[in-house]
């Protein structure tokens, strides 16, 4: 191996290894690539004030030829910063670096002799697809006409007006329908180019000599366009019998090309929209940390929905049913028409990283289930709460992976038993727990820097912050001895401790009171002791 | 015929049968009524005797009890209109009765209110709401679960106070926090009143008559002793 290729394996282990390096790399690409950044939307729109800016110049130039030093000096601007982004862009299509060191294993694992010329072409290759892509020849040619050799290029600055596509999302979505229906318009034009070919030739033929402004194969195919185009300038004007019928079948055909083409692009828009409509939602939703995910508007998970909402939870809700999902986005959440038991679009919606917890509450247990499962196989984190419709069903949900199953008609049976009991008493846990009286049940976790740590109950004196304590709760195995305790899933919970209780880090509190009270005391807590 | 049926249990449905076998874990006696044949054979199946009745005949609801010793029923029929309906022809036959009555749709809670239901069940409501304290208050849910639903010893429950009970003429403050016993004393249901509940921390020092309803919270022994010893 010589000393040139050497030196060039050591750089790119540099390069490799460099941290800011790749800072800088990430920071360019979260600029000009990254479809969600911040950054990215304050460039696009900076680029797009700076397009339309020079177009504009260059309009102005047109009949103001003489130097203005403020316009020129925005010009340079522009340009500088065109140039700067072209090989910005250029810089960060791929890592170099990472070819030459792939190509250096490559050759020590297969005993080949690393070629430095090899290496190059590699990079060169990969550099290529980027200039000869169409984005890069557009911003390219937006650039070179500013070169003064290259002054007659100057219609090319018009191409900057293409650059629009990359910072603009809607245009791209233009450019994707058109594409889509390719094989249509394909087919369209190929029709379209026979008439203009068979009409063009026979107005030739017929009216060369008779008409003195048909005089060569350029007007007839400019006049068979404007004809078929149903424009009809007038300036060009059959004057045989032969010529007029060619015309009229020309017009006949031009309206049914002109109606087909529409059709084909209006089709294919509102095919689109509601995709794009939904992928707007999903960008919405990309932006959403530990999100919570209803499956299924019902009124189960409307009620959900809008208490969580009320309580600004981050909620999105998912229902097979489109019009259940309209009533959702007339309420301002986001919602996604969909069947949520394909992992497909759980993936999508980020059930592994973004979502928190998952709410099943179709009005079937087969979807319910299914759901579960699914979320659980993509996820072994999430929290699954699932409503069971028939109670004996209510075991297949543990199996598949719900972290909670509840069967409306038990809660019911046991509400309807306290309410036989004790109708009174019934009615006030129940406005505890459904918060009618303004009374909230709440839990308050005791931080290790909380305020409360080590005091008493008697110094916390919840009586004077007009709260209850029903009970705390602790992560302890063993209970105190003398004290009414459960043990409950892996803590133990202290029903109305005496005031001489101690509180520890980590306990919760589960207080009854005032929703302001509650607040209070937990804002107390969170206050960090003054050591 | 020996103790009257007090509890009727109208319609014969997940939720019925729900409720039928709490009833059932504490003795209480209740009749299911339903006006469809076809359901006999399942009812039977599971073991329970479900009698087979027109329920929008008012003859027949008399002849049930209505009117006369039942105190509670339940309407739990899935379809709204039988509820209001059957609520109504109740109401009319018994102004005092205690009616609970189930529904299936927003609309129907109103007419279910104007009909004369006294507490109205919403399965769906009632599971958001849980669901909702699930995902803000789990520890809460939990307990609650746990303890006041029963695997655990603790309950709520009334207390009404007697005329010659010690606490008559007593100020909230003098009896709250409760003493000795390792109950909570949650709240009161005032007679004056009516139906309004006190909330024990709100800080109104309300004085203790005969009639009014203490709502305490704790074991069930614990609740016995007090009973006995404070309230008589």
């Amino acid at each position: 191996m010589n000393y040139f290729a050497t030196r060039i394996i050591q750089f790119a282990y540099f390069i490799d290894s460099s941290k800011r390096y790749q800072h800088l790399k990430e920071s360019t690409r979260k600029v000009l690539e990254y479809p969600n950044s911040k950054w990215k939307f304050y460039f696009d729109l900076f680029m797009v004030f700076l397009v339309v800016g020079s177009v504009l110049f260059l309009l102005y130039e047109v009949k103001h030829p003489e130097e203005n030093p403020y316009l020129d000096g925005f010009i340079q601007f522009s340009l500088v910063v065109f140039i700067l982004e072209y090989l910005s862009r250029f810089w960060i299509y791929s890592d170099s670096h990472k070819i030459i060191l792939d190509y250096y294993q490559q050759s020590l694992e297969n005993h080949i002799h690393f070629s430095s010329l090899k290496a190059l072409g590699k990079i060169v290759r990969k550099k290529m697809d980027y200039v000869l892509s169409p984005l890069a020849i557009i911003d390219l040619l937006a650039i070179l006409p500013s070169y003064r050799p290259l002054r007659f290029l100057r219609i090319f600055l018009l191409f900057r007006i293409f650059k629009l596509f990359r910072y603009a999302k809607s245009m791209k979505t233009f450019a994707a329908i058109i594409s889509e229906k390719k094989f249509e318009l394909f087919t369209l034009a190929t029709f379209a180019s026979f008439i203009i070919f068979a009409g063009s030739s026979a107005i030739y033929i017929f009216e060369t000599h008779q008409n003195p402004k048909i005089n060569t194969l350029y007007d007839a195919i400019y006049w068979a366009i404007v004809t078929m185009g149903t424009v009809g300038y007038g300036d060009i004007v059959p004057v045989t019998h032969e010529g007029m019928a060619v015309a009229m079948v020309l017009i006949i055909l031009g309206i049914a090309t002109l109606a087909f083409l529409t059709s084909i692009i209006v089709s294919s828009f509102q095919t689109k929209i509601a995709e794009l409509k939904d992928d707007r939602i999903f960008t919405d939703i990309e932006k959403l940390e530990n999100y919570i995910l209803i499956c299924g508007y019902g009124r189960v998970g409307e009620v959900v929905a809008k208490m969580l909402h009320d309580d600004d939870y981050p909620v999105v809700i998912i229902d097979i049913d489109p019009e259940k999902i309209k009533l959702a986005l007339q309420r301002n959440y986001l919602g996604i028409v969909g069947d949520a038991s394909k992992s497909k679009l759980l993936i999508k919606l980020g059930t592994s990283s973004h979502v928190s917890k998952i709410i099943c509450v179709t009005n079937s247990d087969e979807m319910n289930v299914f759901i579960t499962l699914t979320a659980r196989s993509l996820s072994p984190n999430i929290e699954i709460i699932a409503r069971v419709v028939k109670k004996q069903n209510k075991k297949k949900y543990l199996l598949a992976g719900a972290n909670f199953a509840f069967s409306v008609d038990e809660t019911i049976g046991l509400m309807g038993r306290e309410y036989i009991d004790q109708p009174i008493s019934y009615a006030a846990l129940d406005e505890m727990l459904t918060e009618n009286i303004g009374v909230l049940c709440e839990s308050i976790t005791i931080h290790p820097h909380s305020l409360f740590v080590h005091k008493t109950l008697v110094d916390i004196k919840l009586h004077e912050k007009h709260l209850l304590l029903f009970g705390v709760a602790r992560k302890e195995k063993e209970p105190i001895e003398g004290l009414t305790s459960y043990p409950i899933e892996e803590k133990t919970f202290y029903f109305n401790p005496p005031l001489e209780f101690k509180i520890h880090s980590g306990d919760n509190l589960i207080v009854m009171g005032k929703k302001h009270f509650i607040a209070h005391l937990r804002k107390l807590s969170d206050q960090r002791s003054s050591l | 015929m020996s103790t009257p049926t007090t509890i009727i249990l109208f319609g014969f449905t997940h939720s019925s049968i729900e409720i039928a076998r709490q009833l059932q874990s504490k003795n209480h006696a209740f009749m299911l009524v339903d006006s469809d044949v076809s359901l006999l054979e399942k009812a039977h199946a599971l073991g329970f005797e479900l009698m087979i009745v027109d329920y929008t005949d008012d003859e027949v609801l008399q002849k049930l009890g209505i009117g006369t010793h039942v105190a509670f029923i339940f309407t739990l029929f899935e379809e709204d209109a039988k509820n209001v309906f059957l609520t109504l022809s109740a109401r009319s036959l018994d102004p005092q009765l205690h009616i609970v009555a189930m529904t299936h749709t927003k609309d129907a809670i109103h007419k279910l209110e104007i009909a004369g239901a006294n507490t109205i069940l919403d399965p769906y409501q009632i599971s958001g709401k849980k669901i909702y304290k699930l995902i803000t208050q789990p520890e809460v849910m939990s307990i609650i679960d746990a303890t006041v639903f029963g695997y655990h010893n603790i309950t709520i429950e009334q207390l009404m106070i007697h005329e010659r009970s010690p606490l008559n003429g007593l100020m909230m403050n003098d009896i709250y926090p409760i003493e000795h016993y390792n109950l909570l004393l949650v709240g009161i249901h005032d007679k004056e009143l009516q139906k309004q509940f006190i909330f024990i921390t709100e800080g109104h020092n309300h004085k203790l008559d005969a009639g009014d309803i203490l709502v305490v919270i704790g074991e069930k022994e614990e609740i016995e002793r007090y009973k006995k010893e404070v309230i008589y």
